[in-house]
């Protein structure tokens, strides 16, 4: 008997083994006996309805939202029907209206003059059922995913087959304005949960059957939908067939958040660095795959996935390509200087007024040395310890119910801030730098900030023990290991280094449109151009002035 | 395969420039002003021409071997045996000189920013992230120097331009007050560091255009050359051939006299930025010579398990070599001009060269 039941729930899906103490009871005798030691991947439906809807049933057993309904076709006893739905995951008005009323009530009327026999019973009723798409299968594996899906599986008594009908409606959110990822001029609208819309988000943005979106299931449990997206003749294909190996290789139970893929198909896992970058807007997925990268989405999470990044995308902004020129380069220059400010603000405050003092003006030093002079601690340990602070009063910024939101910053501002300095325990200057430090790490993108974060405090570290000379290593070590960093076999500082003249057009300036010709070099190679040259603007010739 | 990188010919350029530059930089003004006074400059002409043959001599030399480098192709002018020895002797001349390297960087930190820190410790540091750098092969420092050599040379010239107010043109004249003899006996030192554009000979097989190699070498070559000669007018310009001299780092003292509106003074943080991150590439790029040479010497398949100890010797050495920056700068200015012109610059290659040529060995240079 457990020979038989064995090979059956291997096939279950998570289930490898038998749970303990469920050695031989009268429910698994019957498995065994309903499925013949067959798994149900590859078990064929039976004519016989009632087997079908034990089949079901044993799969779903213990499921309360998974719905049976059996009834008959135009009220005809000899011809019985079944459905099989999820409660929840299913249209119910989709259901009612259009299978269960179009064969119940309204199929005599308009096949009157056929005779239904059970043998044509399922032609017949594939012809009336008004569905956008049905899919007939012979597979139980089949219908019992069709169902977790939600859509609805219709069986059909004496016929070795059921109709999987597109149903699938469930409640999401709606498309809503980014919460992450703000800008003041573009698109406001944001990924949501459900695959399906954002493909529909990406798809309206680019009307181009070269948008390629390929499926997939993740997770041996939870069967979460992932989709490969990119746009044929723009992407190099060798990067679409490394993505989909990446994701080939994976074996998880579930994935629950892109963050897992992420993790599973990153290059360097122990790099404080993400080379793979995510994104809940789709106008920066659009520009993404239009530059010829590719794009990972999953159902279940606002974030998408895209491949491969560069580091200097951490300054690049959506706004950026939305708002003109000369403006948006100006604030680029901001972002990149706010990143070095967040890498090295308190270290090189750390180094200067541990062992440098000579480097600043007399005045400066003065004064500085006023505000130090009560201060019980040397620099390293105070900036560490306001650094710290900073950390925790971000966190709990995140974290905290909304509702206590201004206690907390009431508190953290004021005491930690305020009160520190007035008590003589920390510099005001380095509260300031702190201060700046926080601010400046929050203007660029979101996981380089958290990785420079990270990196702060090493560095505060060697600027306490080894000053300017500790600051300058820390710095060529970082250097170093993003010259050893590759995304997807891409070089992370392209195109700094490798440097590529055409793509610094985008990097610490933002061009204007009609300048960047060409798709970045390294990534655009299967079709370089972009726009036609010569689209400079300027007013109209002599002959048209006004 | 031991390296697997391909480097461009822009990539090669940069390489070879910050090879040579950050160093002498920093050391050779203060060398040749006392060797030849206010006519320096020309002996860094001088130095920059005798390093452009010798540029020619090594590229002519590696592009008869295609394919191999310098530790590889002894064996096949020379046969196997002398081939080895010739080998190893260029294995130690590049564990040497980097040692010579790591120990200049140290005593310049320690001496200029942190007199209370142990040498040993700033030196460890920066052969640590070299020795992380080499492991992980040419491309990976090389991308470095390609973001640090800009900034580098950015700021010279940015110096450059800062230090004018302070500079007197008259200190350059006489010309040629003693002569040509004290001017060559000057270009002999720079031509040494100069001259170190023979590991292009190590470097040409990596190249993705080997054919570009002449004109890589030339142009990195002529960037030195341009840099150190102007480096050296500037030097004299503002203190005068004497006090050029008798500075251990002119250049430091160079960036000290910037004085502009009161607020923009006291830049030696550039200086060490320079001098930290330059020496790093050129730290590497030896360190990196020495590995694949010991790894090709010893036909082992990989070279990483060599590094570390490799630079545990590095560190040793640059320990134990001298004694104080006296008598480092002693060494250097003294003796290792000849001993590295006259054996590994231009001895060898000029014998494998001739011995090349007379047996036929290669195919004919490009």
């Amino acid at each position: 008997m457990v020979r038989f039941i064995k090979p059956f729930k291997a096939g279950l899906p998570g289930r490898r083994k038998p749970a303990a103490g469920q050695g031989g009871g009268p429910g698994e005798h019957r498995e065994g006996d309903v499925f013949a030691g067959r798994g149900i991947q590859d078990r064929e439906l039976s004519p016989d309805l009632e087997i079908n809807l034990l089949m079901m049933k044993t799969v779903f057993s213990e499921c309360s939202d998974a719905i049976f309904r059996e009834f008959y076709f135009a009220g005809d006893e000899r011809i019985k029907l079944a459905i099989v739905y999820m409660d929840g995951m299913a249209d119910k008005i989709q259901i009612t209206a259009q299978i269960m009323r179009s064969l119940m009530l309204d199929a005599p009327l308009v096949e009157q003059d056929e005779e239904l026999t059970r043998a044509r019973a399922l032609t017949t009723i594939k012809k009336l059922l008004p569905i956008q798409h049905i899919e007939e299968t012979n597979n139980l594996g089949k219908a019992v995913d069709a169902v977790l899906s939600g859509d609805t599986v219709l069986f059909v008594d004496g016929h070795a087959s059921a109709i999987i009908n597109a149903s699938r409606g469930w409640e999401g959110r709606n498309v809503e304005e980014s919460q992450t990822e703000l800008a003041v001029r573009g698109p406001r609208e944001a990924f949501v949960e459900t695959i399906r819309v954002n493909l529909s988000l990406l798809r309206r943005k680019i009307k181009s059957p070269d948008l390629k979106i390929e499926m997939m299931k993740l997770g041996r449990v939870t069967k979460t939908d992932v989709a490969v997206v990119y746009i044929k003749g723009i992407v190099n294909d060798k990067l679409v067939a490394e993505v989909k190996e990446r994701l080939g290789r994976i074996e998880i139970d579930a994935v629950l958040e892109t963050g897992y893929i992420e993790e599973l198909i990153e290059d360097s896992p122990w790099s404080p660095f993400s080379t793979v970058y995510h994104t809940e807007r789709p106008d920066k997925v659009a520009a993404q795959l239009l530059e010829g990268r590719a794009a990972i989405l999953m159902d279940g999470t606002p974030y998408a996935l895209t491949v491969p990044v560069f580091f200097v995308e951490a300054i690049q902004n959506p706004e950026d390509y939305y708002e003109r020129s000369v403006y948006s380069s100006a604030v680029r220059l901001v972002r990149l200087i706010s990143l070095v400010i967040s890498l090295l603000g308190p270290s090189l405050y750390i180094a200067i007024v541990t062992y440098h003092q000579e480097m600043l003006p007399t005045a400066l030093l003065l004064s500085l040395a006023a505000q130090r002079e009560a201060v019980p601690f040397p620099a390293l340990v105070e900036a560490v310890v306001m650094e710290f602070a900073f950390e925790i009063l971000r966190e709990a910024g995140i974290r905290l119910p909304r509702q206590v939101g201004q206690a907390v910053s009431i508190v953290g501002a004021l005491i930690i801030g305020e009160a520190a300095v007035r008590a003589g325990i920390i510099a005001a200057s380095t509260v300031i730098v702190v201060a700046l430090t926080g601010i400046a790490s929050f203007t660029f993108y979101y996981s380089a900030s958290v990785s420079i974060r990270f990196l702060r405090f090493p560095m505060m570290v060697l600027a306490g023990t080894l000053g300017l000379y500790g600051v300058i290593c820390g710095v060529l070590t970082i250097l170093t290991h993003l010259a050893t960093l590759r995304s997807f076999g891409y070089p992370y500082l392209f195109p700094v280094a490798p440097f590529s003249a055409g793509d610094m057009k985008d990097v610490v300036v933002r061009a204007p449109w009609w300048v960047m010709l060409r798709r970045p070099r390294l990534i655009g190679k299967t079709d370089p151009r972009r726009e036609a040259a010569g689209l400079e603007p300027s007013p109209p010739p002599d002959g048209r002035k006004r | 395969m031991l390296e697997g990188g391909r480097i461009g010919a822009r990539q090669a350029v940069f390489l070879m420039v910050s090879m040579v530059l950050p160093t002498a930089f920093l050391f050779v003004a203060s060398v040749t002003s006392h060797l030849a006074r206010q006519d320096g400059w020309i002996s860094i002409l001088l130095a920059t021409l005798a390093a452009l043959l010798i540029a020619r001599l090594a590229v002519s030399l590696s592009l008869r071997f295609p394919g191999k480098t310098l530790f590889q192709f002894t064996e096949e002018i020379l046969g196997r045996w002398p081939g080895k020895a010739v080998t190893l002797l260029y294995i130690w001349w590049y564990i040497h000189m980097n040692a010579e390297i790591v120990r200049q960087f140290g005593s310049f930190v320690v001496s200029a920013f942190m007199p209370e820190t142990p040498i040993i410790f700033i030196e460890l540091l920066i052969t640590a992230i070299a020795a992380y750098a080499v492991r992980n092969g040419l491309e990976v420092f090389t991308r470095v120097n390609e973001i640090v050599l800009p900034l580098i040379l950015g700021s010279v010239v940015i110096i450059i331009f800062l230090v004018t107010p302070e500079m007197n043109m008259k200190n350059l004249l006489p010309v040629f007050e003693y002569g040509a003899v004290p001017v060559i006996k000057g270009a002999v030192m720079p031509a040494a560091w100069m001259g170190e554009i023979v590991t292009m000979a190590v470097l040409i097989p990596y190249l993705s255009r080997a054919e570009e190699a002449h004109r890589i070498a030339a142009a990195a070559t002529l960037i030195t050359g341009f840099f150190l000669a102007v480096t050296q007018v500037i030097d004299i310009a503002i203190f005068g051939p004497e006090i050029t001299a008798g500075w251990l780092f002119p250049a430091l003292n160079e960036i000290r006299m910037i004085h502009l509106a009161n607020y923009l003074e006291r830049l030696e943080a550039i200086q060490m930025g320079i001098w930290v991150a330059g020496g790093l590439v050129k730290i590497c790029v030896f360190y990196w010579a020495a590995a694949l040479g010991s790894a090709q010497w010893l036909e082992l398949k990989d070279y990483k398990p060599l590094v570390l100890p490799l630079g545990a010797i590095l560190l040793a050495m640059s320990i134990t070599l001298h004694d104080s920056i006296l008598d480092l700068f002693d060494f250097l200015g003294r003796y290792w001009g000849p001993y590295a012109l006259t054996i590994f610059i231009a001895g060898i290659p000029l014998l494998l060269l001739a011995v090349a040529a007379a047996r036929g060995r290669g195919g004919s240079p490009g």
